[in-house]
């Protein structure tokens, strides 16, 4: 298991010593069970690091914000950022060195392994607690969680409420990482892509009227968006005016800027949003589930990506998040690849 | 007018409602919304707080503001498009987000009218359902001038007291509505009174969260504007539309033009919800942004909310409902903010 001990005491270490600017992890929330992303720079915090398994967030996010930030400042302070990164988390990490966006050197990854299980689905626990409140929950051994409610605590089986990203993951221990805590345990994963097939198993008519549904309730707030480490372009399709209007942008340039998708969210323009996101992710999304789980109208959006890495692992056998020095998806080619679709 | 209705005659008093159009909170897959229904089985008022308020119906994410297009004399047509006129009541409606409805009043009938709010507002009755039990482990109306049982905003308000609704009316429209349902209404006895008083009492008690001493928290986020709290609060911000979009009292807007079609020439001016947290919200045209970074759109949330709505109205720009808290992805507490706030320094 997990020693939180043991994080806290490297974390105290490196940033005592100088090694990294700040450190990015998970503390206890305001309210409720749970936690919120902190940024630890003062090595007393370090105690309010805290590890459960409802550590869902992705923090590489705020690496790419972090970044921008430097990209902005004038004196910038080059020095890592220390961040806990799950196995998941981690190939984010791989993501974004392998497109030259961090140098390897930009962090100090302080890798946990999920062992045996993983984080939870919100939604799934409070249906299982049937409303009862959540107070903490932590990791247990033989695959289960300790949860405490109002009214006590008691034991439940991880998989009934494991977030189905975990279910279905390949790196339940970090792929690249400098200090890793918790055990590398073989976890055989034998329907990596289960969730979307029971919608590729509709009929073409019956998966229409699903999505019909689904985007139809999108409200365009973009939290799908925002929290995606992958999301990071300077310029997105969705925003009408973006940061690359700069003040010696000319007339002639803002008034060439093509407006590709209208405001109004219905469920068209929804559509475009929502496929070219997916298209724009297809090869470099790792499946942290992060989009599904802050939607707040509950549309499962997740599905999309994963289709497309269900099709990049059987058209073009690639996997994402594993090897940072290999040709990204979509900018190589190999003569096996399949062609069968070019008429 | 204060009477009883017998829950198993809410179903008659609502099929005598048929000249109207009638939202109630439903459940689609996992979430609550207000929908429009089309038989009085469908009112679900067994419910926590709908994910989305019903602003979305008084001032919905797109309205059309005018239609354009070329004729076939190729002059230029501008035709206004106000909302259809129809009577609209929507059930279910929680005291936060009814009290919402009378703040974005003020901003939308003071100095201009905005008609298309103002229309449907005025074609909308809205009968609330006091929180016997807060809804939210969120939830502090209370400490914001509200409370699980506030009329405002209402025109008629509901109180579950068991195999009963406690109804009472606020307004001439609530009223004619009561009447339409003459006979299945009758006048609350003492005792049933006296029930109501303890049920709005002991809900209260119920709240779990809570801002004291609010009022000190408009002066002192005047004297905050250039403190670094902001920047330390906004650390883990996403900037995403989730706490503004979900807000009942939230209400900007853009305005744009879209085309719907080039040959013949048509299209739309509408206005769409926008919000202080995206980035472009404040872009000018020559690349200025003077919110530019998260810092500035979470002080201006919490400022706008706290102190400018204040100053101006004399009201928080808050009902309490929860929902920013609840919703937001990465925890950012208004309550814990404004805590901080009242503390800072
Ligand atoms: S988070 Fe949900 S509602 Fe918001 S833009 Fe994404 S899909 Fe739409
Ligand atoms: S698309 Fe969703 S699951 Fe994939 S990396 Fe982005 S947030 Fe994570
Ligand atoms: S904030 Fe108050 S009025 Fe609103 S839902 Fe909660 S208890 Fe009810
Ligand atoms: S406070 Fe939360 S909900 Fe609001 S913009 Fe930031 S991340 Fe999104
Ligand atoms: S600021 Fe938050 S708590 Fe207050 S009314 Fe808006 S959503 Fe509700």
């Amino acid at each position: 298991m997990v020693k939180l001990e043991d994080l806290k005491k490297e974390a105290t270490q490196i940033l005592k010593s100088g090694k990294v600017k700040y450190i990015i992890g998970y503390a206890k929330g305001a309210d409720g069970f749970m936690p919120i992303p902190t940024f630890i720079s003062d090595p007393e915090d370090v105690e309010n690091l805290t590890w459960n398994p409802a550590c869902v967030h992705n923090l590489t996010k705020f690496i790419v914000d972090e970044k921008k930030r430097l990209k902005k400042d004038k004196n910038p302070d080059n020095r890592p950022i220390g961040i806990i990164v799950k196995g998941c988390d981690s190939r984010a990490i791989n993501v974004l060195l392998q497109e030259k966006y961090i140098d390897r050197d930009d962090v100090y990854l302080l890798g946990v392994s999920c062992e045996k299980t993983g984080v939870v689905d919100e939604k799934k626990l409070a249906k299982t607690l049937k409303g009862q409140r959540v107070v903490q929950i932590d990791f247990e051994d033989n695959g289960n969680f300790l949860v405490t409610t109002e009214s006590g605590s008691e034991k439940i089986p991880a998989e009934d409420v494991l977030a189905e990203r975990c279910i279905e993951c390949k790196a339940n221990f970090p792929v690249v990482f400098d200090i890793v805590f918790g055990e590398k345990i073989k976890r055989q994963v034998d329907k990596p892509f289960q969730s979307v097939e029971t919608i590729e198993d509709l009929s073409q008519e019956d998966r229409w009227k699903f999505w019909k549904e689904q985007l139809d309730k999108c409200i365009r707030c973009y939290a799908c968006r925002s929290v995606c480490p992958m999301c990071y372009c300077d310029e997105c399709v969705v925003d009408t005016i973006s940061f690359a209007v700069e003040p010696d942008t000319s007339a002639e340039e803002k008034a060439q800027k093509i407006k590709w998708i209208e405001k109004s969210p219905n469920l068209s323009e929804n559509i475009v949003y929502h496929l070219t996101r997916a298209m724009h992710l297809a090869g470099r999304c790792i499946d942290c589930g992060e989009c599904e789980r802050v939607c707040p109208l509950d549309i499962p959006i997740r599905f999309l990506n994963k289709k497309m890495e269900k099709d990049a692992k059987n058209f073009f056998d690639y996997e994402v998040g594993f090897d940072p020095d290999q040709p990204s998806l979509v900018s190589s080619f190999k003569d096996e690849d399949p062609e069968d679709f070019i008429r | 007018m204060e009477k009883i209705l017998q829950k198993k005659s809410f179903p008659k008093w609502v099929e005598k409602l048929d000249a109207y159009e009638i939202y109630s909170p439903v459940k689609k897959d996992n979430t609550w919304s207000y929908e429009i229904i089309n038989t009085p089985g469908d009112i679900e008022l067994d419910y926590p707080n709908a994910v989305q308020a019903p602003k979305k119906i008084i001032n919905p994410q797109r309205e059309v503001f005018l239609e354009f297009g070329r004729s076939d004399d190729d002059t230029l047509e501008v035709t206004e498009v106000l909302p259809e006129e129809k009577s609209v009541v929507i059930f279910g409606v929680r005291p936060c987000d009814a009290k919402a409805l009378t703040l974005t009043d003020l901003v939308f009938s003071e100095d201009i009218k905005d008609n298309y709010y103002g229309k449907r507002r005025k074609q909308t009755a809205i009968i609330g359902l006091a929180c016997n039990t807060p809804p939210s482990p969120n939830c502090f109306c209370t400490s914001v001038d509200g409370s699980p049982h506030s009329e405002d905003g209402f025109d008629i308000l509901l109180t579950d007291l068991g195999d009963r609704y406690f109804v009472k009316s606020l307004t001439n429209m609530g009223n004619d509505l009561i009447n339409l349902g003459k006979g299945l209404f009758v006048a609350p006895k003492a005792n049933e009174k006296k029930e109501l008083a303890k049920i709005h009492a002991d809900a209260e008690k119920k709240l779990k969260r809570q801002v004291n001493d609010v009022e000190k928290i408009p002066p002192k986020l005047k004297e905050m504007f250039e403190s670094a709290f902001w920047d330390e609060e906004s650390m883990s911000c996403l900037r995403c539309g989730i706490c503004t979009y979900l807000c009942p009292t939230c209400h900007c807007f853009d305005i744009s033009d879209e085309v719907t079609s080039v040959a013949p020439f048509k299209g739309y001016r509408i206005r769409t919800w926008d919000n202080c947290q995206f980035p472009d919200f404040t872009m000018h045209s020559s690349g200025h942004n003077p919110r530019p970074d998260k810092a500035s759109r979470l002080r201006q949330r919490i400022m706008h909310k706290y102190q400018y709505f204040v100053e101006r109205y004399d009201h928080y720009q808050c009902t309490g409902c929860g929902r920013c808290i609840s919703k937001c992805p990465v925890g950012i507490d208004i309550i814990e903010v404004l805590n901080k706030v009242r503390d800072y320094g």
